[in-house]
């Protein structure tokens, strides 16, 4: 038996006995029950993801399995990319949940939010296995539904999870939506919907066909994705779905939106032109911009980690549009490195993103709060959990020795070498790129260091931080766990080279992407090598070097209290807060952020001078948000409300509506 | 032989519906409407005869249960605890609606044609009947004050769709017509407490009181 096969089979059949298990089980064991469940489902999609990179394809056509279309699967190696990434992020988030729901557990523990989780991670895994049309939007569809279930886990908790969900629920129909009028126009042009077949007729399409099918999916799957300007949604999903969801929302759920437009643009479509991967590139560029941005100065811890999701997606699709663009220009060489930093930086984000959003569920259990503002001092309280955190939180800086650095040095590789002769449009945008890369890059350092610095350093600055008691022994194996991948990942990312050769060979027919073997990654395209072990064991040398130096070396250390303007001891209110650091950072982006402050000064009664209280207060709000979505509502209000005119509360009438539409379709048939 | 009985059936569901309109008793709109259930199940039945096909006559007995059996069982049981058993005062009297019958039923054959060129056999040729009995459906629920009467409509409008499924197609596959009937039975259940509790709080089950639920 095809091994693909029988681990998919393994995965399906635990998730719906996982689900039938957890809806009777006592309450006490029910977070047990799913989380294993979970986590089984998730090592039997990683089997099946790393059986299909390996060169094992599988297809079938189950026609009894659903009405008219029936169920079409067909895994390769793009597939089983996405699966053993899926199937990874579940494995770790399935043990995650077993502490995070389970005894004086945080987050909904009621049977039928249970039961979804592992029914959410199968229909994810089945998004990428599907090989036609109907196949994967009915995944598409199961994904989104059951993600939305427990996205308002909590929603008896704060009215602000119902927003979430509203929000959520709307724009991920709307993507849907979009998805399906593109896929099945492509259907309709190519004459078959499944996958092999539209793959067949793709290359014959009219360039307007192709470019409005490309379009509609770009749009459904961008949105599902998190790109900037339609990432509305994910800020809100991510921040008030339970943490285990918005692990794996972020790490899992998003990236699909990444398969989407890869099998969509490069695999079905077969490239296409130019402008398309211009405008990806664009919306990549934007996406990375804004969100890093918005990271930066937001005070939430989750909604900082969701808004750095928008920014590492949109490094990724920024990888994917130099991809497409070097492919188009005939460089096949590059397009392939380019290829291989999107779908690593996949990986490696889903590695990073799993690890901090369990950590910040860690958090959030043990103090009650996400606000960084009222954190700090974790580090005593919560050695364990601080640094693992920390191992996240250096991945997705970016920064060497964490994996971050891996995949997005092999972007700037791909953006750098450009062919001399590639024509005026790419040679301004491909430097435009390597300065978004670089800017991001940087903010993005400052905004980890202040979710360390002022989230789990220094003194707690909150009641909730102080009486912090460190997470369940699950909770932490979970992110041992994911540290380890990202660990790995970091070090010897040349284990993942021969299945990116794979599938960008698939995809682009391309040359060999890496050539050599051993722990170097040398790219043979394009001949830069990077040594991420030796770059591991270069950064730790010095740093335990500098610091063994410094204390062999340094002045001998003495304790004394510090200067305290001679106004008694300090608190922990005179600390940096979140706010206070990214302060200069709003400041250099004041145009771009358009923050709403105000500042309050009380004086006291007896004289204007002296100042009793000072109250700042300041808003971020999402301005993009603002400006491109609160017209449409606005617009939408206002129709909705002059259609309650239509309707006066009389059946009578409603029915009257009906039949007078009835009647008027058949005579308009009757006249024509 | 066939041919005939189908036609005869066809007739007698036209016939029903017609005579559902000019009936004020909601009894006896109940009876014509298990008369009618009665006719789709006899159509039902032909055609699996006709084309001998076992799962059309699996089809057939649902449709006979839930026509004959459940649905004018679960109306009785509705009429019996509410104490109008007249249409007082319908929005459209009675000889208006029959010339508004006669109308609708002129334009289902008209707007049917295309329908039946496509397969001119005697079975499609039936089909305009359905299209007829869907409109007068409508209309029953668009002009009548009391619940049971919009019930009723909806079920017309019901037998009306699946009369044209089977005329034109000449048998719905097993999945649909489950499906359509659950949704049915669904319905009219809901329509059941909708009734009940309509009588509890207003005394009556005139439809025109739930607008004071209109804000």
């Amino acid at each position: 038996m095809n091994p693909v096969a029988a681990a998919l089979g393994a995965a399906f059949a635990l998730a719906g006995s996982g689900a039938i298990a957890a809806l009777p089980a006592p309450a006490r064991w029910g977070p047990a029950v799913v989380g294993a469940a979970t986590a089984g489902v998730g090592i039997a999609g990683a089997a099946a993801g790393g059986a299909a990179v390996s060169g094992t394809v599988w297809q079938a056509y189950l026609p009894d399995l659903l009405p008219l279309a029936g169920v079409r699967l067909a895994v390769d190696p793009l597939a089983g990319w996405f699966l053993l990434l899926v199937g990874g992020v579940a494995a770790v988030v399935g043990v995650y949940t077993i502490g995070y729901l389970g005894r004086d557990g945080h987050g909904p523990a009621a049977r039928g939010a249970l039961a979804v989780l592992p029914v959410f991670v199968a229909a994810m895994l089945l998004v990428p296995a599907a090989g036609s049309v109907s196949t994967f939007l009915l995944a598409w569809e199961l994904m989104a539904v059951t993600s939305l279930l427990l996205v308002l886990g909590e929603h008896r908790h704060s009215p602000a999870v119902r927003t979430a969900g509203l929000w959520y629920a709307a724009m991920t129909q709307a993507g849907f939506v979009t998805v399906l009028l593109g896929l099945t126009r492509l259907a309709a042009a190519a004459g078959g919907e499944s996958f092999a077949a539209i793959r067949a007729a793709g290359a014959g399409l009219s360039p307007v066909t192709a470019g409005g099918v490309f379009l509609l999916c770009l749009a459904g799957f961008a949105s599902k994705a998190g790109a900037v300007p339609l990432h509305p949604w994910l800020p809100r999903a991510h921040a008030e779905a339970p943490s285990h969801v918005s692990a794996l929302m972020s790490a899992a759920m998003v990236k699909l939106g990444v398969y989407g437009i890869v099998r969509v643009g490069f695999d079905l479509l077969g490239g296409g032109a130019r402008w398309w991967w211009l405008l990806l590139g664009a919306l990549g560029a934007v996406s990375a911009l804004y969100g890093i941005l918005q990271a930066a100065v937001a005070t939430d811890l989750k909604r900082l980690l969701a808004f750095s999701t928008s920014e590492n997606v949109g490094l990724i699709l920024l990888g994917l549009a130099a991809a497409g663009v070097w492919a188009g220009a005939g460089q096949d060489g590059v397009a392939g490195v380019a290829l291989a930093a999107a779908l690593l930086h996949a990986a490696n984000h889903a590695g990073f993103k799993t690890l901090l959003f369990c950590g910040a569920g860690s958090v959030l259990r043990s103090t009650g709060t996400r606000d960084l503002d009222a954190l700090g001092g974790l580090s005593r309280r919560m050695p364990a959990t601080t640094a693992l955190f920390t191992v996240g939180a250096l991945c997705a800086a970016a920064l060497p020795p964490g994996n971050g650095f891996v995949s997005e040095w092999l972007l700037l590789q791909a953006l750098l070498h450009q062919a001399p002769q590639a024509g005026t449009v790419l040679t301004v945008a491909a430097p435009v790129a390597v300065a978004v890369v670089a800017l991001t890059a940087g903010v993005g350092v400052a905004t980890y260091v202040k979710v360390l610095g002022t989230g789990f350093l220094a003194r707690p600055r909150g009641d909730g931080a102080a009486t912090a008691v460190e997470s369940p022994r699950s909770m932490l194996v979970a992110m041992g766990l994911a540290a380890a991948a990202c660990a790995g990942l970091a070090i010897v990312p040349v284990v993942a080279a021969p299945a990116l050769e794979r599938i960008a060979g698939e995809l682009r027919a391309g040359p060999e992407l890496f050539a050599g073997g051993g722990v170097d990654l040398r790219l043979a395209g394009i001949g830069s090598i990077v040594s991420p072990l030796w770059v591991a064991v270069g950064v730790i040398g010095l740093a335990v070097g500098f610091a063994a130096a410094g204390r062999a070396l340094g002045r001998a250390r003495r304790r004394a209290p510090a200067w305290d303007c001679g106004d008694g001891p300090l608190t922990a209110r005179m600390e940096y807060t979140a706010t206070s650091f990214a302060e200069p950072l709003q400041r250099v982006f004041d145009d771009v952020l358009a923050p709403e402050q105000d500042v309050d000064v009380t004086p006291a009664a007896e004289s204007a001078y002296i100042v009793r209280a000072v109250a700042y207060r300041r808003r971020l709000p999402d301005r993009i948000e603002a400006h491109l979505y609160g017209p449409v509502i606005a617009a939408a209000d206002a129709v909705g409300r002059a259609g309650r005119r239509l309707a006066n509360g009389s059946v009578h009438r409603y029915l009257a509506y009906m039949l007078a539409a009835l009647v008027a379709v058949l005579v308009a048939g009757v006249i024509r | 032989m066939t041919d005939q009985l189908l036609d005869l059936a066809c007739g007698l569901l036209l016939l029903t519906a017609v005579g559902v309109l000019w009936r004020r008793e909601l009894s006896a709109l109940i009876t014509l409407l298990t008369v009618q259930g009665a006719a789709l199940t006899c159509i039902a039945v032909l055609l699996a005869v006709e084309h001998r096909h076992a799962e059309t006559l699996f089809v057939a007995a649902v449709v006979g249960i839930l026509k004959i059996g459940v649905l004018p069982w679960l109306l009785r049981r509705v009429l019996a605890r509410i104490p109008e058993a007249r249409e007082t005062a319908p929005l459209v009297n009675i000889a208006a609606s029959m010339l508004a019958a006669a109308a609708l039923t002129l334009l289902a054959y008209t707007a049917a044609r295309p329908l039946v060129d496509l397969a001119p056999s005697p079975t499609a040729r039936a089909a305009p009947v359905g299209f007829a009995v869907v409109l007068i459906g409508f209309f029953l629920a668009a002009t009548r004050r009391r619940a049971v009467s919009q019930i009723v409509g909806v079920l017309l409008v019901d037998n009306g769709i699946a009369a044209v499924a089977f005329l034109a197609t000449g048998g719905v596959p097993l999945v649909v017509e489950l499906g359509v009937s659950a949704d049915l039975l669904l319905a009219v259940l809901v329509l059941q407490v909708l009734t009940t509790r309509l009588r509890a709080v207003f005394g009556g089950t005139d439809l025109d009181d739930l607008r004071e639920l209109h804000d």
